[in-house]
């Protein structure tokens, strides 16, 4: 029994290291057909996917609705930014460090969300990240309020320029995102193919049924959170790095952005959580491409985009829940 | 001691507003078991509706007829081709899970309140906007004093009062207010009894859109208006049904007026900025110590 599901554990990982490498070529493929400004674009792809991958997991999988996703990426973000500019640390030290503060922070969001069910879990989530970013005012001296801390992806290390060539900075940003994106994919995929996606799946369809067949519900419940939440404070340590980390970065609406991708793309698996995530970011671009002759004023041009993802999360929604990747559930279910 | 009166008196007009957000929340949760994220994005639109006829001459009365009609009506459509066809789709497999029933209506509201505020965006452009008050902002002199109650304080919580006492009236005393109530405590008795469940849905929309119009229409004189203005006054409203009890308007009352307390005396004696910290530390407090909240019955969370 033991070497069977040890033989199982290794073709999971192995099935999710190919789905990795296979994903990390396409970008890389991709990415080096861009420009700049589309290079920096798909590197919010990658880091917001991060993100929309915290709610596949919580939302998705174990069917528990958050809206405060943007309030752990700040914890992310903030920790980054304070262990770069204080403490000069790399941001591939930095980041990681960080990644365990927001677990952390997870771990007590969790320990509450536990007794919380539907709407009452999404509207505290809400409020919290409401309240969250206004601590960046209260403790001035240390988040520097409405200001924030400046942080980049600063420069490629020497190595690396003399092996690859001096990339530019948008490349840079691109090939600091894709190996955090990378080992995302690969965690995330290994939790939905192994034991513990199918534990986290019997929670949201059953709770009664889940805690007889001998699943902790509570326990589980908030271990979701916890990785959850280390998605989530990933991806906000990298949005940080583009150059600001402040209360204006993580708006309540960017927790509500990463939903948006979460359901337009489908909202129970990995490639609808980046198809998503390409939709939602790339969607301003798409408009202004289609409607730029058409001369709108800058007001419609502004909001154009806010209406148009709003309106395809309620048709999706109400007419294909599953999301465009809907069509795959049947396999992974 | 005056500042005790100034914040007792914030307290009082502004917990009247809470109130009336509260009841809405209430009334769609009880009737469709729903809490409507969108619903002061609703409140928003119609108070906009409002804004552009008393700019175009027509009386602030005209004005704020149109906007309480205008929020019911458009509470009336987001059920009738949202929501509806939203709860009617249970067989799909996303929907099969009681976790993912409660949390695609959620994000369904969402959708809408994103929609109706980039709408407004487009319509109205994104800048602030002032809206008057139907009466004097200025308070009141005693003996040559100033209290820190206006003539507004006084309409807006007579205002609410009234419509508090009618909507009480109209649960306990007409056929639809019953039959609703009915429909809230157990969906397919209701529909078994004769009750067309449907329609009772529709109608608690309608009503709690009007209501929110209302908490709209009374809340923007004093800050400003722009698309998304009353999204702090959702949060403060859903805060206020959970410390009342979602199921329960009189809790919903009561939970508005807390709420409105804890605001004002926050923002008096310590700093507007802690508002929101202490807005979350009184959510959570209640979700420990007493979930269902003050009022709530024992079954209120059911999901």
């Amino acid at each position: 029994m033991r070497a069977v599901s040890n033989l199982k554990r290794k073709s999971i990982a192995r099935t999710s290291l190919i789905r990795t490498l296979i994903f990390a070529a396409l970008v890389l493929l991709v990415g080096a057909q861009f420009d700049a400004y589309n290079q920096a674009q798909l590197a919010v792809v990658l880091i917001l996917f991060i993100g929309v991958l915290s709610i596949t997991l919580l939302t998705g999988i174990s069917g528990q609705l958050s809206l405060g996703q943007g309030a752990l990426m700040a914890v992310g973000g903030y920790s980054t930014a304070l262990l770069i500019t204080n403490y000069t640390l790399s941001l591939w030290v930095a980041i990681p460090l960080s990644v365990i503060s927001s677990a952390i922070a997870g771990l007590l969001l969790g320990v509450a969300a536990a007794r919380l069910r539907g709407p009452y879990l999404a509207g505290t989530t809400l409020v919290i990240a409401l309240a969250i970013p206004t601590i960046a005012n209260r403790f001035m001296s240390v988040f520097k309020g409405d200001e924030g801390l400046q942080v980049d992806v600063g420069y490629p290390p020497q190595w690396f320029s003399s092996l690859f060539g001096e990339p530019t900075y948008e490349q840079w940003q691109l090939y600091v995102a894709l190996p955090f994106a990378g080992v995302a994919l690969f965690f995330a995929s290994n939790i939905l193919l192994s034991r513990t996606g199918r534990m986290w799946r019997s929670i949201r369809d059953n709770e009664s049924a889940a805690s007889l067949a001998g699943v902790n519900f509570s326990r589980q419940k908030i271990y979701v959170f916890v990785i959850s939440s280390t998605f989530a404070g990933l991806s906000g340590a990298l949005y940080g790095l583009r150059g600001l980390v402040g209360p204006s970065v993580y708006p309540v609406s960017l927790s509500l952005l990463l939903l948006t991708a979460a359901v337009l793309g489908g909202i129970r698996s990995i490639t609808g959580a980046f198809i998503g995530t390409v939709i939602v970011v790339f969607l301003p671009d798409w408009i202004e491409l289609i409607l730029g002759n058409f001369g709108l004023s800058e007001q419609v041009s502004n909001f154009l985009p806010a209406l148009i993802s709003s309106l395809l999360l309620i048709l999706t929604v109400v007419i294909n829940p599953a999301g465009v990747a809907g069509a795959r559930l049947h396999k992974h279910k | 001691m005056n500042t005790f009166l100034a914040a007792l008196s914030l307290g009082t007009s502004r917990g009247a507003i809470f109130a009336l957000v509260a009841l809405g929340l209430v009334i769609v949760w009880r009737g469709a078991g729903i809490v409507n994220f969108a619903q002061m994005g609703q409140a928003m639109f119609s108070t906009y509706i409002a804004s552009t006829l008393i700019a175009n001459g027509y009386s602030y009365w005209v004005a704020f007829l149109a906007a309480l009609l205008s929020g019911a009506a458009l509470g009336a459509l987001l059920d009738i081709f949202i929501m509806r066809p939203l709860s009617n789709k249970k067989q799909s497999e996303l929907l099969s899970s009681e976790s993912m029933r409660a949390a695609v209506p959620v994000i369904a509201s969402l959708g809408i309140l994103g929609a109706l505020q980039a709408l407004a965006g487009i319509i109205w452009a994104a800048e602030e906007r002032g809206f008057p008050a139907p009466a004097k902002e200025e308070g009141f002199t005693v003996a040559g004093n100033v209290l820190p109650f206006t003539s507004f304080d006084v309409f807006v919580v007579s205002i609410v009062t009234l419509t508090l006492i009618v909507t009480t009236l109209f649960f306990t005393k007409t056929g639809i207010g019953l039959a609703m109530r009915a429909t809230a405590l157990n969906q397919e008795v209701a529909k078994l009894s004769g009750i067309r469940t449907n329609r009772t849905r529709t109608i608690s929309w309608a009503i709690s859109g009007a209501a929110s119009s209302l908490a709209g229409l009374l809340i923007t004189p004093t800050s400003n208006l722009s698309p998304n203005t009353l999204d702090l006054v959702l949060i403060v409203g859903f805060t206020a049904a959970v410390v009342g009890g979602l199921d329960s308007p009189v809790g919903a009352v009561l939970g508005g007026f807390i709420l409105g307390m804890v605001i004002s005396f926050v923002t008096f004696y310590d700093t507007p900025e802690d508002v929101f910290l202490a807005i979350l530390a009184v959510l959570l407090a209640v979700l420990i110590i007493r979930p269902r909240g003050i009022l709530g019955s024992k079954d209120a969370r059911r999901v």
